[in-house]
């Protein structure tokens, strides 16, 4: 009986034709298991037995991981100086700024004692701090097409306020970040023998091949009213100039320690360098620090206990769980699945 | 507006950056527009090229309705829809009457009677028509479907039209062949279309709460940049020398000799930083899953596929998928939606004898709760089977009856169906052709009983009725015996009986009465007490299974008694005043006395199902409430039916039906009127409040139920009234308003929509439902039949409305659950993302340097998150189809709106904030000493890169760990967007670039740190997630976790069953006679109904203008036209 609930069927007529037109005409939905919402699916249940064996099985990987970190990066030897203060002479601490930026010679020499064997490579950082190389004026003023194309010598909308010298020829390398290159220099030596500092491969390669061109030279550098930082040997393409790229990568945060060379020499436990610095680069306008720091590297890198420490913490803290949880799943457990837990099963008042 | 902040020179990024996504965004909500506008289109098209007859040139044109004008003379067939409002000229029946029905403007299905003007009539053919010359005066368009005033001048006549003239457009033309009228109203412009208004946007409720969450967003968003922009006027200084802060050229952002200036143009600096926490791709993302939801998931929905009307369920919109999930109140509309409208002689009790094996919805849902299996038991195929009647019982069919015990009440019994009546018979005189017009349904089911049982009424002449007995002498004889009907009591609600004096045609004075238990027990005469028990439990019990009962009964007169009788009655007839008080009351004098034969059962059918779906939608936590048109008892009754109502609920009842107001009503004062209506309502009002108070007060509150009509419902509605009643009613499981018109219908939707704040859903099937699914959160229009108007309005259409269960508990669940997680999942990445950001600013001196590359952060939404959340929103399921089914509570969860609560909110915003402090710090301290053994050191680009790659992966399993199925979909989507980032940045840092990201990565790839580091981070920061999960679960699970764990080893087997659900017909007349018999409670409700249907003539009261003719006075005028009072002349 086709039909039967339309109620005016009290006229065959419509009855009719829609009975016989199902059957060529049907708009009955293709059944696919996509429209239907039938796919194939896991349904992961966080069950407790779940839980415990999650936080057991990251224990189990990360506490390895955490004690190996943490061996290499107690592995490594380094040795920080501070010297900002200690390189001004008594006299002219009070107005720091005012000696640094006067011309009279800023040779400071400094003696560190080498805790432990170092086993060359020893890495020369110097350290920074409160230098916002991270902000966006500074950031963004550079010129990357300059510093890699000859033939873009003056694109440097972007470089102001060191784009162009006073007579619109432009600077390169232009922008904020070149002008303001870091020039402390630093010489050791060790029972009056000189340590050569290898200042070769301190960039990273991509950057000395591709960011910065072969055939760039620098230009109309520091000749500005006020001096920056150090300035550049014309005759030495950019590409070549790697304290320059190496301080072109901009650090991520206002304390930031840049590569300045290498020592490729073993150095023995208990001697003393001698280190000559020339304390050049004005950090006393803001305050900032200025560090000095030797340090070997393992495979993780330089010295830093956080990886090792974030890995045992993570580690013990899931195993700890893992066994609370054991615990509370021993003692009170709570069948899967109980009906009595639903909801309207509580209250049978239904509120 | 980001988009144009970031091309100014305060941006720190490219204006790439904020204009691709953008532009994503807008490009593809564009194409979803102009597809559903395109569709509408087409579905426009399709009703404007229906063609009509018009007449030009003294023939009939065939032209579209859409060129049709005002002043066409149109011709329309039999069953043809009314292409427009029509003034009715001429018919093909005799006296210019046409049949009209009106199902699409009010969902009544039984035939209105119009009348074209007596000068007009003769207009039928075409070059009659053509000679037509007339002017027509009429009121401007409006929107009153039950009014008309106009005059039609012709030959310098004046004559005034009527609504009766009218024929609207969605109507259609029944039994007539064809009718002439004059286009009076087109287009917009006709009443159904002034009645529809624009259909209001409807945007769902989560979308809204969206809104206030993407406000908050803004806010956080302004106090971010608020810090970072003080941050920033206070660290700037010329100490830092080396960021060149002197010279004349300095620009304003950059001044420090100007602070303010600086923090203020930082702040715009800022804003385009953190623009990424504002989830623009969210928007776009939510619709698209919606929009698959809908065309993909609903309208393909097996399960909501109904063969016998192929129709399958329609998602009109997309907007409202979710608000499905949260659905709290229904209202639904009774005839065409709830039943069928379609009523069938089920049972009857003869003498005391139960007859009928039919089993009721009711019935068998009982029976299924307790647990017995109800046998299919298939009848024997020689059944009788039409419509009005379903009943099956070989003791009573072909003339077996004389074997009962009782063969001389069966006799009496049929006698009365066949003669107690106001059924006009309609085509050939053989059983199986004619046709039953009758004023209600129930009517002409008795009368088709009568004929089954061999009584067959086939003539009706003024003063007779014919009746072609079979079996009453000896079986197989049959006799045509014509009654002499001498006085018609006529029904009415006060009388609640009705009933017939006729005259065998040997002589006999029999009166017949049948009507609602209650007036006739009250009338029997003394005596046979056994009989009336039996017959008082017999209608208790039809009155639980849902039926609707009447009582027969016959007294013989003697000619004396009647003689007298009759002189008062013709008295009564003929006076002025009073006439119908005096008819009751002369009435009375003869109903009495009276001997009981019986009683029926009438089944209003229900459609399929409905009993269980509403039982199982209440266990859900949804609220139904009946708005019907439909008179009192029948609501009630159909209530009871639905198991809406049952005997152990309180019932407050606020009815107009009582005498106090009746009386006030007789005096005709309308002012008094309402004021003492206002009153009575206010007290019913405040009393059922105040016992409501009481009973929920007490230990064990029962459940409470409202009965309120159309009349109170318009005083109740009064704004000072109008919270007591929300009060009242939201304190009730269950409300039936009866009685009430299409606005009521929206009033009392928008009262709970706005005065209680709920999320309510409107089904209905007709044109007087349209407004009330206009009003409500959703609408959903019953498909399927003729009527398409609500279809229209709707939102959803289905073609059952126990499609609901599967719409709401499987779909809106779904889509809820699984657009909460989008929106959430949406919210909390980008706010990870962006507050990585925001921690960086402190450490570049509030500058609003960015700390990821352009290309990351414009393709962080668009490309490297952007799939695996649809897959969510599209795959995501908490428990199967059948579970949801199975435990309709969880739907509960829905609307208390668990899952996008502030409190879910804040837990993520927390989780987000740990996240994205772990993602940052541990990047951001493991990355401070050289990271390999050539110690170089990293710069920007290089943490920078290396945090937002912990930040892809992080943010795609959390994603994982949100999911609840798993799909291959998700490994697909959630490897390919973490593979998409390597691939990206491989190619992206490969090739030149004059940025500093150039060969970042094959930096960060060749160092041990980039894997230590990868490791360790997601997990730390999904620890928190983790562990709250974990917890969560374990201690304090939801019910669907319950459930998931309930089943979690069955396998996913929906699917099973679901090729051949769409298939079988559902058996609904198999069924054991034993279910009826089974012991129960006894119930104290027996359904009376007989419906009368005064819809049409209430409304034309309410609206100030006289009733227009009633259709079942013309009825009965054709056959008594010496008895019935007579019809006003148009």
């Amino acid at each position: 009986m086709m039909n039967s609930n339309a109620p005016s069927s009290s006229s065959g007529a419509a009855a009719s034709t829609d009975s016989s037109a199902p059957r060529r005409n049907s708009k009955r939905p293709k059944y696919s298991r996509f429209t239907q919402q039938e796919l194939p699916a896991c349904k992961p249940i966080l069950t407790p037995r779940w839980v415990i064996s999650a936080f057991m099985l990251v224990s189990i990987v990360f506490i390895p991981i955490g004690v190996a970190s943490l061996f290499a990066s107690r592995d490594v030897v380094e040795i920080v100086n501070r010297y900002e203060t200690d390189c001004i002479p008594q006299p002219s601490r009070s107005d720091k700024v005012k000696y640094i930026q006067s011309s009279e010679d800023k040779t400071c020499n400094r003696t560190l004692r080498v805790p432990k064997h170092m086993k060359q490579p020893i890495y020369v950082y110097y350290q920074l701090d409160n230098f916002y190389q991270n902000h966006r004026r500074y950031v963004k003023s550079r010129s990357d097409e300059q510093l890699k194309n000859s033939n873009s010598e003056s694109d440097t909308s972007s470089c102001k306020p060191e784009g162009t010298i006073a007579n619109g020829s432009s600077i390169v390398p232009c922008g904020l970040i070149a002008w303001s290159l870091f020039n402390d220099t630093y010489s050791f030596s060790r029972n009056n023998q000189q340590l050569t500092v290898n200042k070769k491969g301190i960039s990273w390669k991509s950057d000395r091949e591709h960011k910065f061109g072969k055939d760039v030279y620098p230009k109309n550098f520091q000749n500005g009213a006020i001096r920056g930082g150090a300035n550049l040997t014309t005759s030495i393409a950019l590409s070549e100039q790697e304290d320059l790229i190496v301080w072109m990568r901009t650090a991520a945060l206002p304390t930031f320690r840049k590569l300045y060379g290498k020592i490729e020499v073993d150095l023995q436990e208990n001697e003393i360098i001698e280190v000559t610095l020339q304390n050049n680069y004005n950090t006393y306008s803001f305050n900032g620090k200025k560090k000095l720091v030797l340090s070997t590297t393992t495979w993780l890198g330089g010295k830093n206990d956080f990886l090792g420490i974030a890995y045992l913490t993570v580690g013990g803290l899931c195993f700890f769980l893992a066994m609370a949880f054991t615990i509370v799943y021993l003692v009170k457990p709570r069948r899967l699945g109980d009906p009595s837990y639903l909801s309207w099963n509580r209250n049978p008042g239904g509120h | 507006m980001i988009s144009i902040l970031s091309s100014t020179p305060v941006s720190p990024v490219s204006p790439i950056t904020n204009v691709l996504p953008l532009s994503m965004v807008l490009f593809v909500s564009l194409v979803k527009e102009a597809w559903e506008d395109w569709k509408r289109f087409q579905n426009d098209k399709t009703i404007n090229n229906t063609s009509v007859d018009v007449l030009q040139d003294q023939k009939w044109e065939t032209v579209s309705w859409k060129n049709l004008q005002v002043g066409d003379i149109v011709k329309v067939k039999q069953d043809g829809f009314f292409p427009a409002d029509l003034l009715f000229l001429a018919s093909t029946n005799a006296d210019g009457v046409c049949y009209v029905e009106t199902a699409n403007l009010d969902g009544e299905t039984n035939l209105k009677i119009r009348k074209a003007l007596e000068k007009t009539w003769d207009y039928l053919t075409p070059e009659k028509a053509f000679e037509f010359k007339g002017e027509v005066q009429c009121e401007q368009p409006n929107n009153s479907l039950y009014t008309f005033t106009g005059n039609l001048i012709i030959e310098k006549q004046t004559l005034p039209l009527s609504p009766n003239q009218l024929l609207l457009r969605g109507c259609s033309l029944r039994n007539t062949e064809y009718i002439i009228g004059a286009v009076v109203f087109t287009g917009h412009e006709t009443k159904v279309m002034m009645n529809s208004m624009n259909v209001p946007s409807k945007r769902s409720t989560l979308e809204r709460k969206l809104d206030r969450l993407i406000l908050t967003l803004f806010v956080v968003l302004f106090c971010m940049c608020l810090i970072g922009a003080i941050g920033s006027g206070v660290f700037l200084d010329r100490k830092y020398f080396f960021l060149g802060l002197r010279g004349p050229a300095l620009s304003a952002d950059m001044n420090p000799s100007n602070r303010f200036v600086v923090a203020l143009l930082n702040m715009f600096t800022l804003i385009t930083l953190y623009s990424p926490i504002i989830p623009i791709s969210l928007y776009v993302s939510v619709e698209m899953i919606k929009f698959i939801q809908s065309t993909q998931y609903i309208n393909n929905d097996l399960h909501m596929y109904h063969v016998e009307t192929n129709t399958p369920a329609l998602a009109r919109t997309s907007n409202l998928n979710e608000e499905l999930g949260q659905v709290e109140y229904i209202f639904s509309d009774k005839t065409g939606t709830l039943t069928r409208n379609l009523m069938e002689f089920f049972k009857c009790s003869i003498g005391g004898e139960l007859y009928g094996t039919g089993v009721t919805e009711i019935e068998m849902g009982e029976a299924q709760r307790n647990g017995i299996k109800v046998d299919e038991v298939h009848k024997s195929s020689n059944t009788v089977r039409e419509k009005g009647f379903n009943f099956d019982d070989a003791r009573l069919m072909r003339g077996a009856w004389r074997n009962e015990p009782n063969p001389d009440m069966c006799k009496e019994f049929f006698r009365c169906l066949a003669i107690c009546h106001t059924v006009l018979p309609e085509g050939e005189e053989t059983p199986e052709k004619i046709r039953y017009q009758a004023a209600s349904p129930d009517e002409a089911a008795l009368v088709a009983a009568a004929k089954n049982f061999g009584f067959f009424f086939y003539r009706r002449t003024p003063t007779l009725i014919y009746v072609r007995e079979s079996h009453v002498e000896k079986m197989g004889k049959v006799q045509d015996v014509p009654y002499e009907i001498l006085n018609v009591l006529e029904f009415n609600s006060t009388r609640k009986r009705q009933s017939v004096v006729c005259r065998y045609p040997d002589g006999r004075l029999v009166l017949y009465c049948k009507g609602a238990d209650t007036v006739i027990y009250e009338r029997l005469a003394e005596g046979n007490n056994d009989l009336k028990k039996t017959s008082r439990e017999h209608l208790e019990q039809y009155g639980a299974a849902g039926l609707r009962t009447l009582c027969l009964a016959y007294r013989d007169l003697c000619s004396d008694t009647y003689e007298n009788w009759n002189e008062k009655f013709i008295q009564a007839k003929s006076s002025l005043r009073d006439r119908e008080k005096k008819l009751d009351e002369v009435a009375e004098l003869i109903e009495k006395d009276l001997v009981l034969i019986g009683c029926t059962a009438i089944e209003d059918k229900l459609q399929e199902g409905v009993p269980t779906c509403i039982e199982t939608l209440a266990r859900a936590g949804i609220k139904i409430w009946v708005l019907t048109g439909d008179k009192m008892e029948t609501a009630i009754n159909i209530a009871y039916a639905c198991k809406l109502i049952n005997n152990d609920m309180k019932q407050f009842i606020i009815s107009s039906e009582t005498d106090d107001i009746r009386e006030v009503e007789s005096r005709g004062d309308q002012v008094e009127i309402a004021r003492y209506m206002r009153d009575a309502v206010k007290n019913q009002l405040k009393k059922c409040h105040d016992d409501a108070q009481n009973y929920l007060r007490s230990l064990s509150p029962p459940k409470l139920a409202l009965v309120i009509d159309g009349k109170c419902l318009m005083y109740a509605l009064d704004p000072s009234l109008r919270v007591m009643l929300l009060n009242l009613s939201l304190n009730c499981t269950s409300v039936v308003c009866c009685r009430v018109s299409p606005l009521q219908k929206a009033q009392v939707t928008s009262l709970v929509k706005k005065g209680a704040r709920k999320i309510t859903l409107s089904i209905g099937d007709g044109a007087n439902d349209v407004s009330m699914i206009q009003a409500a959160h959703v609408g959903v229009g019953i498909s399927g039949l003729e009527g398409m108007q609500a279809v229209m309005a709707s939102d959803f259409a289905i073609a059952q409305f126990r499609f609901l269960t599967d719409l709401l508990l499987v779909h809106g669940r779904w889509s809820y659950l699984r657009i909460c997680k989008v929106v959430t999942y949406f919210f909390y990445k980008n706010l990870t993302f962006t507050l990585t950001q925001f921690w960086y600013t402190f450490q570049t001196g509030f500058s609003g340097q960015r700390f990821y590359d352009d290309w990351f952060q414009s393709l962080y939404n668009v490309i490297f998150t952007a799939l695996p959340v649809i897959m969510v929103g599209l795959f995501d399921k908490d428990v199967s189809a059948s579970l949801s089914k199975k435990y309709p509570e969880l739907y509960k969860e829905g609307i208390r709106n668990t899952f996008f609560k502030w409190r879910v909110v804040a837990t993520l915003a927390f989780f987000a904030l740990y996240q994205s402090l772990i993602v940052y710090n541990f990047v951001i301290a493991s990355s401070t000493n050289s990271v390999d053994s050539s110690g170089k050191m990293f710069g920007l680009w290089d943490v920078s890169t290396m945090a937002f790659n912990c930040i892809v992966v992080t943010v795609n399993l959390r994603l994982l760990m949100m999911c609840d199925t798993i799909t291959r979909w998700h490994h697909i989507s959630v490897g390919g967007s973490i593979l998409a980032w390597f691939m990206f940045i491989l190619v992206y840092s490969g090739v030149y670039t004059p940025r500093g990201i150039y060969s970042v990565f094959y930096v960060l790839i060749s160092t041990v740190y980039f894997y230590t580091t990868l490791l360790v981070v997601p997990i730390v920061a999904l620890f928190g997630d983790f562990l709250f999960q974990g917890v969560q679960r374990w201690f304090f699970p939801y019910d669907y976790q319950i459930v998931q764990e309930m089943h979690r080893h069955e396998p996913d087997s929906s699917s099973a069953g679901l090729l051949e659900i769409g298939n079988q017909l559902t058996p609904d007349e198999a069924r054991s006679f034993a279910v009826a018999q089974l012991p129960r409670e006894k119930s104290k409700h027996t359904g009376f109904a007989f419906d009368s249907p005064g819809y049409e003539s209430f409304f034309a009261s309410q609206a100030g203008v006289l009733a227009p003719q009633k259709p079942w006075d013309v009825a009965r005028r054709a056959s008594m036209r010496s008895r019935a009072k007579t019809p006003r002349k148009n």
